[in-house]
């Protein structure tokens, strides 16, 4: 089982937690401006990478709160956990690279 | 012509490429070996009685090739058809599934309901004492033409009908990228032994398929997750059908080694990891129990993990895509090996004739920006 | 607020009286207490400090008390507070004076869940049977509180004691927990 460290309550069993989806997918301001192809896009289209992905997560049986975390999709390793609201942390690869 | 992925979807595209279209100047490249992918970990269920129009028409089109497929093959692909068995927990199961009943036969596909007795009389082993259960059996939707077939043997069937017609197969050999002209049209592909000139390129690398499809520029409507199954002990033969329930999460076949063969529900996150969690099979044991008592003391001899690529509306994309001589054959989710022959073969078509055949026609990329999906995740939230 | 203290039974008698004892590993129901759930920003927490008559702990995972009031931290802007059914009324009179004004959500969940302490030598290992916590004392403290799971039902685990817990639990999921903290003890009555 992951252990997973929840920005507010540390390190936690995966089992607390709630997979959230790709992060810093903002939902467009004014959606009746976008082209079909640009509200397909945010709607479905995901960046799906191997290696480092930017993603939220919920401590839903915690703290309930959500949060963002890099995590390698080839190993499962989670490289950094950080608050909502706060931007990818810097010094860190790019979408696919690998954390270690 | 390449074809990216020697999974039962690739090879079978290669074959009918050949024996359909006379297209025998094919390379399958294979990153690993044949059918290592999803074609060799899946729990092998075959069924076609999904609820759309467009989805009927595709898995029948395919439980209809693999009425013939060992005698088209000479090759026993051990194709059993055992009947597939849908469980019913709560008044939603009963009413969508009988919904299924009538939209399938309205289809031409078999499908019926039984009470729940008639679901213990179909399979003796489950459990139907509702005192006992916390989910008890409401009754069922029954497909008889449904059932299981060899994975691996479809994989080697394909390759060797396709490697006898001059297909070229070539395993170790992993595509690095996808090379384009100046006209933005594909001209071949990297690999892992170098460079291989093609007009036409059909990537089917099933997990992978972001990361291929990334290589040209192209962003797809997909996620990727581990599916797990595992395998007991092999006993006598004992159950006599496939039985599925969504609801509880749990689906179950013997094997004709013996071993029940078990499949659970997606993990929760993204990985390319094939493999899983442990609380994920567990769950899907706590299940299988409640269902069948007597299997309470079986012990699990091997689980594992597959990749599988998930469309927002649960069904494929079997398509051309926004680059020139780039055709794409994805998005199988929980649930293609059903349909190999017959993806292998619209998507032979799609390629061959660079438009889809009327089957695959809807199964389009485009669906997810002009809204037409074909919602089988609402319909049922049923996969497999 | 309508008085529906009296209509208040525990969801669990039966088991509860049918319960063996044991010295290793004691299962208990506690008695009925009033719970609120309190939400808010800074401001809020300050005000609300002042009519329950103690700080909520800014800790993660931390309850604090004082006499028969406690004030458990479930996340960073969320605390479960209980205090005697007796106080009850006074206290949410008092707080939504002092809160007025003051973007917060005082809610009084104590119909919602109810509470079992287990205790003795042996407490730990029983609610590990079924939580996934390190319950050791050096990673779960005397004083440390939080959400977890115990099998398949959220609940709300806090260490009063080195060797005594206390566990709040949706009412219709109590049944359940109680049977499984009950199986996992069987070694011990
Ligand atoms: C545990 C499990 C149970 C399942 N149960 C069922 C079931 O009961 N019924 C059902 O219908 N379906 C089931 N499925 C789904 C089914 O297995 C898949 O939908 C199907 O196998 C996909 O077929 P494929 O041949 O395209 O995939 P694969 O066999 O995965 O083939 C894709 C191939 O592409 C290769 N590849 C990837 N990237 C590259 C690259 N860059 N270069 C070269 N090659 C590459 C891979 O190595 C792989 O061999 C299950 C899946 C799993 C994991
Ligand atoms: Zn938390």
């Amino acid at each position: 089982m992951l252990i997973i460290a929840c920005p507010y309550c540390g390190p936690r069993p995966e089992l607390e937690f709630r997979y959230g989806g790709e992060a810093h997918v903002a939902r467009p301001v004014d959606p009746s401006t976008l082209s079909d192809e640009d509200w397909g896009a945010f709607l479905y289209q995901r960046a799906n990478p191997r290696g480092l992905h930017a993603e939220r997560w919920r401590h839903v049986h915690g703290c309930g709160r959500f949060f963002n975390a890099l995590r390698d999709t080839t190993t499962d390793f989670f490289a950094a956990t950080y608050e909502t609201g706060t931007p990818r942390p810097a010094g860190t690869p790019a979408d696919g690279e690998t954390s270690r | 012509m390449i074809i990216v992925g020697a999974g039962g979807h690739g090879l079978a595209t290669a074959y009918y490429l050949a024996t359909v279209h006379g297209i025998t100047n094919v390379a399958v490249l294979e990153k690993g070996w044949l059918g290592g992918g999803n074609t060799g970990r899946n729990t092998t269920i075959v069924r076609s009685n999904y609820l759309f129009d467009e989805s009927a028409g595709l898995y029948d089109h395919a439980v209809k090739l693999w009425e013939g497929l060992s005698q088209e093959l000479n090759y026993n692909v051990m194709f059993s058809q055992r009947g597939v068995l849908m469980l019913a927990h709560n008044i939603h199961d009963v009413q969508s599934f009988k919904r299924h009943v009538h939209a399938n036969r309205l289809n031409g596909v078999d499908n019926e309901w039984l009470t729940a007795e008639e679901c213990r009389d179909f399979c003796p082993p489950l459990n139907i004492d509702a005192s006992t259960m916390r989910y008890p059996v409401l009754g069922g939707a029954l497909q008889r033409r449904a059932g299981t077939a060899r994975h691996d043997a479809v994989a080697w069937g394909y390759a060797r009908g396709a490697d006898a017609r001059g297909v070229d197969i070539i395993q170790n050999c992993a595509v690095t990228g996808i090379r384009r002209g100046p006209d933005g049209a594909v001209t071949g592909v990297e690999t892992s032994r170098g460079f291989i000139g093609a007009k036409k390129v059909g990537v089917v690398a099933a997990g992978n398929t972001s990361v291929v499809m990334a290589m040209a520029g192209q962003r797809m409507p997909l996620e990727s997750y581990p599916l797990q199954a595992l395998v007991s002990e092999p006993i006598k033969p004992i159950f006599p059908c496939v039985v599925m329930s969504n609801t509880i999460h749990a689906y179950i076949s013997q094997s004709d080694k013996g071993e029940l063969v078990i499949g659970a529900g997606t993990d929760a996150y993204t990985s390319y990891t094939q493999r899983g969690a442990l609380h994920i099979t567990t769950h899907t044991l706590d299940a299988i129990c409640e269902l069948f008592p007597m299997f309470r003391r079986m012990r699990m001899l091997r689980n594992w993990g597959g990749i599988v690529d998930v469309t927002p509306d649960r069904s494929p994309i079997i398509a051309k895509t926004g680059v020139s001589g780039l055709y794409v054959n994805c998005g199988w989710g929980t649930g293609g090996f059903k349909a190999t022959p017959g993806s292998g073969h619209v998507f032979a078509h799609t390629i061959a004739k660079d438009e889809p055949h009327p089957i695959n026609a809807p199964f389009t990329i485009d669906r997810f920006r002009d809204g037409f999906l074909i919602d089988e995740a609402a319909a049922a939230a049923v996969a497999h | 607020m309508a008085d529906l203290s009296t209509m208040r039974t525990p969801a669990i008698e039966a088991l509860v009286t049918a319960s063996p004892a044991s010295h290793l590993a004691a299962l208990t129901a506690l008695p009925p207490r009033t719970r609120f759930s309190f939400r808010g920003r800074p401001a809020a927490v300050t005000a609300f400090g002042t009519v329950l008559g103690f700080d909520l702990p800014q800790v993660a995972c931390r309850f604090a008390e004082d006499g028969a009031r406690r004030a458990l931290w479930l996340g960073p802007d969320e605390w479960l507070v209980t205090l005697p059914d007796r106080e009850a009324t006074a206290f949410a009179g008092a707080a939504a004076t002092a809160l007025a004004g003051l973007p917060s959500s005082l809610v009084d969940v104590s119909q919602r869940s109810l509470a079992l302490a287990v205790s003795g030598p042996m407490a730990a290992r029983i609610i590990n049977a079924g939580c996934p916590l390190d319950l050791s004392p050096d990673a779960f403290p005397v004083g440390m509180c939080t959400r977890t799971l115990l099998g398949k039902a959220e609940i709300v685990l806090s260490r009063t004691d080195e060797a005594r817990f206390e566990i709040d639990v949706w009412r219709s999921f109590a049944d359940y927990v109680w049977r499984l903290l009950e199986e996992a003890r069987r070694e011990f009555v």
